[in-house]
């Protein structure tokens, strides 16, 4: 008996299963040791081991003996949750009740951030469509710029799903870098003078429980009006909000933001890892995706950055917005609000940006949803 | 300039534009909400016992 017949995985085994190995061993790496996006990188880390080893039960296997098609638990995964959307969606429920709008109604003119920060999604797309990429193709390695993981698997598994396992990758690992990626892109644009600039936190002022509660559903009626192919985005969003500002679904509130996000990230990890296969991922697409990426959060931070210094102009002395506050125009929360609260505390360690870039973040976060809306909207009016 | 690039700038555009209208009309939400439901302090309802009046009165 041959080693074929005796270790069947080790004789298939090829040089880019391995590389696959130590690609899921580095992820599971940056979870456990460095604490980037743990929750999503460890379970796509081990889905990367459990896919590249060859003949593996977890993928669908045809058996030589009978030449039918045995079904893998992660394939069977996919198709129920991630070709249906139904896990980003249940994401979605789960991120709504988390957050709170609260800080959007005390400085309600810092959501056009959300609005700005989006421009490295677009641009991205641009320079995707430039280097080759049919327009589906580069509208989803564009979304990775939305910071925004669910988002991005809603549009990549949409359309894209060859490419899913290097955007969700893409995506997740560049939400983790963002104390990485934006203190520079920040500096490079603003000057001393500008980062040392105050805002009111306007903190004080009380919300109204009603009023918390209209909004979501205000937002889903308005958005899903202009465009209803972004309400399973919105609404979903929306309801998970709605769920926690009523008052009366504590507990379902308590469960969407604990029990419901922990297991559906838990499964939505070790599902995207099912495209995660060497035959699909060591291609130069992967390296180009990833790059792309980068490319999509630095212009996010540029374009945020550049538009509250745009504002700047019409503004008066002493009324100002510190320009960094646009870059947590981006999804990645509370991530971002927290690193600009950091660089303006290590210029000035009395200037408390904390609650004016919490309120852009939040806007960020509708933002990025809102252009995920769009995007499938837009695209196939045009492909 | 190929089709699919001029078809990106298109979807650019469009999908920035469209994104700050949807911002801006949030942001026309936020303010009408605020201003048509704005926080009002609920006091406590103090209820007075006929024990305690009748303290108070002795």
């Amino acid at each position: 008996m041959g080693l074929e017949q005796l270790l069947p995985a080790i004789a298939g085994m090829t040089w880019q299963d391995m590389v696959m190995i130590g690609v899921g061993l580095t992820l599971i790496y940056l979870a456990v040791a460095k604490n980037y996006e743990p929750t999503l990188l460890l379970p796509m880390g081990f889905g990367a081991i459990l896919v590249n080893i060859p003949l593996s039960s977890a993928l669908t296997q045809i058996d030589p003996a009978t030449g039918q098609a045995v079904e893998g638990v992660l394939n069977v995964f996919f198709d129920a949750g991630i070709a249906t959307e139904i896990f980003p969606l249940l994401i979605f429920v789960a991120i709504g009740a988390m957050i709170d709008f609260s800080p959007l109604f005390r400085n309600p003119s810092l959501l056009l951030f959300g609005a700005a920060a989006q421009l490295g999604i677009f641009l991205t797309m641009m320079f995707a469509a430039f280097l080759g990429y049919d327009l589906k193709e580069a509208a989803s390695i564009g979304i990775i710029g939305a910071a925004d993981g669910p988002t991005s698997i809603v549009v990549a598994s949409r359309f894209a799903p060859a490419l899913l396992g290097p955007i969700s990758v893409a995506a997740y690992s560049y939400m983790a870098l963002v104390p990485i990626i934006q203190p520079p892109v920040i500096r490079l644009l603003t000057s001393r003078k500008e980062r040392l600039i105050r805002m009111s936190s306007g903190s004080s002022k009380k919300i109204s429980k009603k009023a918390l509660i209209l909004f979501p559903i205000a937002v889903t009626i308005v958005a899903g009006i202009i465009a209803p192919s972004s309400l399973a985005l919105i609404g979903f969003l929306m309801f998970g909000n709605l769920v926690r500002e009523c008052g009366v679904l504590n507990k379902l509130s308590l469960s969407a933001q604990n029990e419901l996000a922990s297991l559906v990230t838990l499964l939505l990890g070790i599902t995207i890892a099912s495209t995660m296969t060497a035959d699909r991922f060591i291609r130069l697409d992967t390296l180009l995706i990833i790059a792309l990426g980068l490319f999509a959060f630095v212009f996010d931070t540029f374009g945020g950055v550049i538009f509250a210094k745009f504002l700047n102009l019409f503004r008066k002395e002493g009324n100002k917005l510190n320009p960094m506050i646009g870059a947590c125009g981006i999804s990645a929360f509370p991530m971002s609000a927290r690193v600009i609260h950091q660089m303006g505390q290590k210029e000035d360690p009395y200037n408390y940006l904390l609650m004016p870039a919490i309120s852009a973040n939040v806007g960020g976060q509708i933002g990025s949803v809102v252009a995920g809306g769009i995007i499938l909207t837009l695209v196939p009016f045009f492909a | 300039m190929t089709a699919t690039i001029e078809k990106a700038l298109l979807i650019a555009g469009i999908g920035m534009v469209g994104i700050f209208i949807f911002m801006a009309l949030f942001y026309l939400l936020i303010l009408a909400l605020d201003r048509f439901l704005p926080f009002q302090e609920v006091k406590p309802i103090v209820e007075v016992s006929e024990e305690s009046i009748t303290d108070e009165e002795e």
